[in-house]
């Protein structure tokens, strides 16, 4: 059974993030209510006609770029005829010919190894309309009719479940950072086709697709389970059809939908309606000076300035608070990621709020990270104030000299205070003589208490166990 | 009666201008002549309500432009809001659009007054308008004779004087040769010239809609308003000019061409005697006119068929019974929905044309037929861009035979094509074609002259128009 090798080629389709749809004018927006989004064009109303959305075009072109594709400078489009109720004109319009990119990769870590995944091309086509079948009948939402989409074909590199999730997650990365796609899977704007083979020698077997998968944990499930159960066939003398199947997340197992015919004949012909589309050099130029700084770089960035990886990752999976990061200067980048993914983060889960509907504003937030960073304010203090830098965006020197919050660091004056909590607390310098370390705590606390949280925890706690131990 | 509408529109706007007469004056003798020529069967839908609700707003207005108030139909594949848009189809006989194609938004602009919308073949699919689903449209020369199409209603109303001017659609000869039949003139302007947006989709390649009137100047004047960029159709060219601007002007010194294969055995003798004398006539006037060869263009008939239908069949997918027009009643299953919705809404032609589109573009073929067919219209067009080289027009019959009787081969779909056959390859280059009467056969029946322009010329096929026009008058010839 080890011998068969496993290989697998990953469709990718996307919605991209546009104001308006690929074709129309109306507007790319998944949470109206049904129906409201239309105009006779994304109805195929007789005589209608598309337009192109320019900005699809643009977002679509950042992708092939960020997948270090060969750019297609001029591009046409085809139709794609078939029948069915979710496509209105009864074809898609698509780009069959001249895909926008072509011969691209994407590198992932494998085991601490560089790999790439090669992708086959990058194209642009238009979504179909939402079909919700009932019991006796079918409804339409065409909201989602004619929004934009990219599909990413690779080739077949594939060789695990691993790689798959690897390159899903990588993908998925580029495309949220360079604001070309929302990738919410739940939401279908990420939509996965996988296709499988094993084989014991160099020759690639038959494969099977497994349509519209949900998520990407679930494409590693698709591709072990099919890899079992194609080598299972293969072990009882059978031979594998090329078939298009379903995951059923229940069973964890995918189902047959149907088997293919030889090639669907999709009828495929230039779309007269739309002339071809030119890229120039210099607009390609532009589009790729206009990316953002992407993950693997703000990773680099985050390590130079002594995050732990835990915690770069944790802000990479947040692009809130990654472009947040981006954007502060002269600051201790720890800190100030330690406040963002915590404190601030707590606050915002809270309200369902995000970074940039908050009142505070960023030469606040940076001065709350100097004084911590200088010990001027305890993360103690800093909690209690949050709120109301998030809220109001009072200037946090301010509220410092408001509230007399200036941290005590003066040692004479930490020393009386010691001195009046062990005075007030002799059975917890009994218990920490007889080896209670828990005591200490209990006593710093009281300190903490006395102080009314001002003085600096550290210097505190170092003259509270110097002071015990001297008794 | 009045009888304003044998008036020139010149005469009419002068009249308007005067306070002599309203717009409605126009309107109720449009529509009594309408009544009174009700066996032409050349509308599908009148909009008298609408009409009459216009001119009385008209009333109003100052009489700002010289199509202001002129009444005009409207052929039945061009989208018009809130009135009936059945393309002479079961389909879509009780189909109301949500909105205007934007030649409709144009002429509304003008102030023109839409008086009904005319009788075609189905879906534009034919060269007689015997396919249409109401009933053909009668020859207004001869009423025992087809009318030609797939115009065929906006070319028999505009000959019989139901009202002055017409739209139509050309996407191999649909303006041009009903045009000749019923004595018009009919211009294809360049493709790209006029918005599609609206125009419900043939063959989008080659659909053109272009102006039908009684004569030359009209006929420019009518295509100055309907040109011009259409941010809705990306095929559209920014374009604004007055096609009128050359009328009037001499013809000497130009240089004209004439295709061989234009005026070969097929064509009726009497229709090339006619052609004859006009290439005479130019001569006389100073005009070089050369017979000349176009490679290519007997494949014309034979490329038009396969990029027609194939484009069709995707074109027309769309009626499906789901979001509008004709759904069958069986519902069981969505396959059996969709045959059935089909079969008994399109009529025999229309299917037949799905069908073999569908076939053209199916696994392979699309590269046997389509595609190769894409390559060899662009040798047509070459060969054509060749010509106007040395050549400022091309000229020939329009059509290979007069109007035949509306009872003549109804059961041979290829002839039909091969009436197309002088028409066709000008909708293959792109090019500007018109029609224009030179005369009558022995029988009374119009014959019409082929002008073929090079891109966007269509301000001196005018020029070589109207001076035919003027000259034919002065020997009462033409009309």
């Amino acid at each position: 059974m080890d011998t068969y090798k496993l290989t697998a080629g990953i469709e990718v389709h996307c919605e991209l993030k546009s104001k308006t749809k690929m074709f129309s004018d109306s507007l790319n927006e998944y949470h109206s209510a049904p129906n409201c989004n239309i105009n006779a064009i994304d109805l195929a109303y007789p005589g209608v006609l598309p337009s192109v959305n320019m900005y699809g075009i643009e977002l679509a072109l950042k992708a092939a770029l960020l997948l270090n594709c060969q750019i297609q400078k001029r591009m046409y489009f085809d139709r794609k005829n078939y029948f069915y109720p979710d496509l209105p004109k009864g074809y898609q319009i698509t780009q069959a010919r001249t895909p926008i990119g072509t011969d691209g990769y994407v590198e992932i870590m494998v085991n601490d190894q560089k790999k790439r995944i090669r992708i086959h091309d990058i194209h642009i086509e238009e979504d179909t309309c939402k079909n919700t079948h009932l019991d006796t009948c079918s409804l339409l939402d065409f909201n989602r009719s004619g929004v934009p989409l990219i599909e990413i074909v690779t080739e077949p590199d594939i060789k695990s479940d691993e790689e798959a999730m690897l390159y899903l997650e990588k993908l998925r990365e580029l495309l949220l950072y360079a604001d070309i796609s929302d990738c919410k899977i739940e939401e279908g704007s990420m939509r996965c086709d996988v296709n499988v083979s094993v084989s014991k020698t160099d020759i690639l077997g038959i494969r099977t697709e497994t349509k519209n998968v949900g998520s990407i944990r679930n494409v590693g499930l698709v591709i072990e389970s099919e890899k079992e159960r194609q080598i299972s066939l293969l072990e009882n003398g059978e031979t594998i059809r090329e078939e298009t199947r379903r995951y059923d997340e229940k069973t964890n197992q995918t189902i047959l939908m149907r088997v293919k015919e030889t090639g669907n004949d999709y009828r495929y012909f230039p779309e007269p309606d739309i002339p071809p589309v030119t890229l120039e050099d210099t607009y390609i130029e532009a589009v790729k000076k206009s990316l953002p700084v992407m993950p693997d770089e703000r990773r680099e960035l985050y390590k130079r300035a002594g995050i732990q990886n835990v915690n770069i990752e944790k802000i990479i999976q947040n692009k809130m608070i990654s472009d947040y990061l981006m954007d502060l200067n002269h600051i201790n980048l720890v800190i100030a990621s330690n406040l963002l993914l915590g404190d601030v983060s707590f606050y915002l889960n809270k309200h369902s709020k995000s970074l940039w509907d908050v009142a505070m504003s960023k030469e606040n937030f940076e001065s709350l990270v100097t004084l911590l960073d200088t010990s001027k304010m305890s993360s103690k203090q800093v909690k209690e104030i949050l709120p109301e830098i998030l809220e109001k965006n009072t200037d946090v020197n301010e509220i410092l000299k408001r509230d007399g919050m200036t941290q005590v660091t003066d040692k004479t004056f930490i020393k009386q205070i010691v001195d009046i909590v062990l005075k007030e607390n002799p059975d917890s310098v009994l218990e920490y003589q007889s080896g209670k370390d828990r005591a200490s705590k209990y006593l710093m606390g009281q300190v903490m208490k006395q102080s009314k949280g001002k003085v600096n925890p550290a210097i505190a706690n170092e003259i509270l166990i110097d002071t015990l131990n001297r008794l | 009666m009045n009888n304003y509408l044998d008036l020139s529109i010149l005469e009419i706007h002068n009249l308007l201008k005067e306070k002599k007469i309203k717009p409605l004056d126009l309107v109720m003798e449009a529509f009594e002549r309408i009544e009174e020529k009700k066996e032409l069967n050349v509308f599908i839908t009148l909009c008298k309500e609408e009409a009459i609700k216009k001119a009385k707003e008209l009333e109003e207005k100052d009489v700002d432009n010289i199509l202001f108030g002129i009444p005009v139909a409207i052929k039945d594949n061009i989208s018009t809001k809130d009135i009936r848009t059945t393309c002479a189809s079961k389909m879509l006989e009780n189909y109301i659009p949500l909105y205007n194609a934007t030649v409709i938004d144009k002429i509304n602009e003008k102030n023109m007054i839409i008086i009904g919308k005319t009788n075609m073949d189905e879906f534009a699919m034919g060269s007689t308008s015997r396919t249409s689903y109401f009933g053909p449209p009668l020859n207004a020369v001869d009423k025992t004779r087809i009318a030609g199409g797939s115009s065929g209603g906006s070319a028999s109303a505009v000959a019989a004087h139901l009202i002055p001017i017409s739209l139509g659609s050309d996407t191999g000869g649909s303006i041009r040769q009903p045009a000749s039949y019923n004595g018009i003139v009919g211009m294809k302007p360049t493709y790209g010239s006029i918005s599609r947006y609206g125009l419900v989709a043939f063959a989008s390649s080659l659909d053109q809609i272009g102006p039908m009137s009684r004569n030359v100047y009209e006929n420019a004047l009518f295509l100055n308003t309907l040109i011009g960029k259409d941010e809705k159709d990306l095929t559209t060219t920014d374009r604004v000019e007055d096609f009128t601007r050359y009328i009037g002007e001499d013809i000497k010194g130009m240089k004209i061409g004439v295709p061989e294969y234009f005026m070969k055995e097929d064509v009726n003798p009497e229709i090339k005697n006619h052609v004859e004398k006009i290439i005479s006539m130019l001569k006389e006037h100073g005009a070089t006119v050369e017979y000349i060869t176009i490679d290519y263009i007997e494949n014309a008939v034979t490329l038009y068929q396969i990029i027609a239908m194939g484009e069709a069949s995707s074109n027309l997918a769309r009626f499906d019974g789901i979001r509008y027009g004709y759904a069958s009643g069986d519902r069981e299953d969505l396959d059996m929905f969709y045959k059935k919705t089909r079969a008994e809404g399109f009529g025999e032609e229309v299917k037949r044309r799905i069908m073999v589109g569908s076939y053209l573009l199916s696994g392979e073929n699309a590269e046997i037929y389509y595609n190769k067919a894409l390559s060899i219209r662009d040798d047509i067009k070459k060969s054509f861009e060749k010509a106007f080289a040395n050549y400022d027009l091309i000229i020939g019959p329009t059509t290979t035979t007069t109007a035949y009787k509306l009872t003549d081969d109804l059961d041979n779909p290829i002839k039909a094509f091969l009436d197309d056959i002088l028409v066709i390859p000008v909708n293959m280059a792109g090019l500007p074609g018109m029609s224009i009467p030179i005369g009558k056969d022995e029988t009374n029946l119009p014959i019409g002259l082929h002008i073929i322009g090079n891109f966007f010329e269509e301000a001196i096929m005018y020029k070589l128009a109207a001076f035919i026009e003027t000259e034919l008058k002065k020997i009462g010839e033409g009309k």
